[in-house]
């Protein structure tokens, strides 16, 4: 088992985590201190997505070994949006449109909610309103989308850019990217990733997940992980992306496997 | 079991038991329509499953029910009507309590030139020719033996005239108010809407009963939109959960006029609403829709009837429900398109969201089709919350219940924005809220 670095956010022991009976996670381990940003790469099917489902608690990933501490706190043991309280944040790869759902109302109940939590003062509309408006600006997202249904007929740019202002208006202190840059192109991305980093702070840790080193040109991080067939393989700095841009994962994870 | 003989007992019986409160010095016409009506209750078949219109809907509570007048109904002290009057809008107001006009609580006198809107016990009275020319034309006595029942045990409800091209500015709101203690009462409003040529207008019914008590209340309504007439109908269901409630609305459109009537259904142990609404005249448009919640110990039906007779008419029909606990709803939404009817453009559908496994809905939208240049789609869809948006939700630290009641709003939102009196709106969507919240206190945590 890891021993906890005295600045740790997340700390992830022998994690072991079953979906629909197939084990996806096998006894992986990682270290995020605070305000740093980790990119974790590999191959399709390696078990990025798993690992960011089950750091947010979905339904239908079992943890069957191992432990998440944030902060030194059993992560794994709490409901979804206890975790939401607790300061982690996960921008999906697909974020889900809620018809009906307005978006102002929903960022509001949102904010509100977490701010409950952390024993704040619940924001009134007209103060929700002035500081939407000020942070939509910052991730340049059109104010008309606030107005709209969440992420309903949003096009793949503005639904990432909705989900980068919910993070900068919920002020995570761990923030999950899941392939935030997927499909976007990049003038899209580099907006995003402006959001993203516009969002470092020595109190934030970020964990990126992305399949293509292409998002680390825009968001440089401090550690760069190879995830396959459930287990971190390597860890480097930003070189080891560079490596895999150009001789893809074959070389690690024939390693791994060998 | 329904028999024939069940149900005409029945009849009988509610007949005997309430032709003593209604209209006893009535018009020789309407004396008429009366016979007319309870001679044709008796030819009708038994309102059982093998009967169309009631495949779904059991009478049988109802037929074993013995239903009183309401002498006793409409003597409540005061205090408990004025707790049950909902806030108002900025209208022109009828109240009816237990069926009968209530002069006190209702705000009918200032009204334009040009506008009639009194009881129908005034109209006969005073416009028994005008009314004699509309009342009964639109309706059709022999559709059930609740539409007969209501003919012949006429007692009270409102009459609305507005004379042509006039424009009325601000909404007529007749509001139900039904309270009763020991005894099990009926009430069988009877009204009339007719809007000369040009005339708009907007109406808002609201049926409101007090907690726990058990009546039942048969309303018919008629109405006439002649050329290019334009009403908004909305109606605003909200009766004790022990109460039998059913709704008969006739529309009969002239040339170029418009209905759009939308009904929020919430309360009702037994609650039923019929649209029956033909095309007969050339290039008139209509909009139904309706939103409904059910829950344990409910069901609500909606049936609606709508008759593309001749071409080029639009008709809009959008329904939706939310059920819970054991709740059921019925949808029979039936559109003919006559051979003549070309270039009819008619859309239906229904969608109801199951928040529990034991709710029911039997739905059965239908198009029946004889003309062969038209635009007519149907479709019926029943699901349930999608997990993948209550974990983007919860995800954001937005709690289950709180998450799952902002997707049903999400849901209803469609209907409940169509509604374009914003304290209505409001009222609604309180109204909703309520009945989901209620439904989410058993269902935390699972």
């Amino acid at each position: 088992m890891n021993q906890m670095k005295p600045n740790s956010m997340l700390s992830i022991n022998n994690l072991t985590v079953d979906v629909e009976g197939k084990t996806i996670l096998h006894g992986l381990n990682l270290e995020v201190g605070k305000g740093e940003v980790h990119a974790i790469m590999g191959p399709n099917g390696s078990g990025k997505s798993t690992l960011s489902h089950t750091l947010s608690g979905r339904d239908g990933y079992h943890v069957t070994a191992g432990e998440a501490l944030l902060d030194g706190e059993d992560l794994l043991s709490l409901e979804t949006e206890e975790r939401a309280h607790r300061g982690v944040f996960l921008a999906m790869q697909y974020p889900v449109e809620l018809p009906g759902v307005n978006n102002m109302t929903f960022m509001r109940e949102s904010l509100n909610a977490v701010r409950r939590a952390r024993g704040d003062e619940e924001l009134d509309a007209v103060a929700f309103i002035k500081l939407v408006r000020a942070k939509a600006a910052e991730v340049k997202l059109d104010p008309k989308l606030l107005k709209r249904d969440v992420n309903s007929g949003f096009s793949g740019g503005e639904k990432k850019r909705n989900e980068i202002l919910q993070m900068a208006l919920l002020e995570p202190r761990l923030a999950i990217l899941d392939e935030t840059d997927s499909g976007l192109d990049i003038d899209a991305l580099r907006i995003v990733a402006d959001g993203i980093n516009a969002l470092r702070s020595p109190d934030r840790s970020i964990i990126l997940i992305t399949h293509y080193q292409r998002l680390l040109d825009y968001i440089e991080p401090d550690f760069v992980h190879v995830l396959s067939e459930g287990r971190i393989v390597r860890s480097g700095d930003k070189q080891l992306a560079l490596k895999l841009e150009e001789q893809g994962y074959g070389w690690i994870t024939g390693e791994a496997a060998a | 079991m329904i028999t024939l003989e069940k149900q005409h007992s029945w009849f009988e019986r509610q007949l005997a038991a309430g032709s003593a409160q209604s209209l006893q010095s009535t018009p020789q016409w309407l004396k008429l329509v009366r016979e007319d009506a309870i001679a044709a209750a008796t030819q009708l078949p038994v309102h059982n499953r093998q009967h169309e219109a009631w495949r779904y809907t059991s009478i049988e509570g109802l037929l074993r029910t013995s239903f009183a007048g309401d002498e006793q109904a409409h003597q409540q002290n005061q205090a408990a009507v004025d707790d049950l009057l909902p806030q108002s809008l900025d209208s022109y107001r009828i109240v009816l309590v237990n069926g009968q006009f209530n002069t006190q609580l209702s705000t009918c006198g200032d009204l334009p030139p040009g506008v009639k809107l009194e009881s129908l016990r005034t109209a006969l009275a005073t416009d028994s020719d005008l009314l004699a020319t509309w009342f009964g034309n639109i309706a059709n006595h022999s559709e059930s033996i609740f539409s007969a029942l209501n003919t012949a045990l006429i007692n009270d409800g409102f009459f609305i005239h507005i004379d042509q091209d006039i424009e009325l500015q601000r909404p007529i709101e007749v509001i139900y108010l039904h309270l009763s203690e020991d005894q099990q009462f009926m009430m069988h409003p009877r009204n009339l809407v007719v809007l000369q040529p040009g005339a708009k207008a907007t109406l808002v019914e609201r049926f409101v009963g007090a907690a726990e008590s058990s009546y039942f209340h048969n309303n018919l309504t008629e109405i006439s939109l002649q050329q290019n007439a334009v009403l908004k109908h909305y109606r605003l269901q909200d009766e004790s959960r022990d109460a039998w409630h059913l709704s008969s609305i006739y529309v009969d459109q002239q040339s170029h006029s418009d209905y759009q009537g939308v009904t929020l259904a919430f309360g009702g142990a037994w609650a039923r609403t019929e649209y029956h609404l033909d095309f007969d005249h050339e290039h008139a448009t209509c909009g139904l829709s309706g939103l409904y919640t059910v829950g344990d110990k409910q069901l609500t039906d909606f049936h609606l009837t709508v008759k593309h007779r001749v071409a080029d008419c639009r008709s809009r029909e959008q329904f939706k429900g939310i059920l819970y606990g054991e709740g059921r709803a019925v949808f029979d939404g039936h559109i003919l398109v006559d051979k003549d009817a070309q270039r009819s453009d008619a859309q239906l559908s229904n969608d109801n969201l199951m928040l529990t496994r034991n709710a029911e809905v039997d739905t059965k939208p239908q198009l029946e089709i004889y003309a062969d240049d038209v635009k007519c789609s149907h479709g019926t869809t029943i699901g349930r919350l999608d997990p993948q948006q209550l974990f983007y939700m919860r995800s954001r630290g937005i709690d289950e219940a709180t998450a799952r009641n902002m997707l049903c709003q999400g849901f209803a939102a469609e209907i409940i924005d169509q509604i374009d009196l914003q304290p209505l709106r409001e009222h609604a969507t309180e109204r909703l809220v309520d009945s989901l919240n209620r439904n989410s206190q058993p269902e935390a945590g699972r």
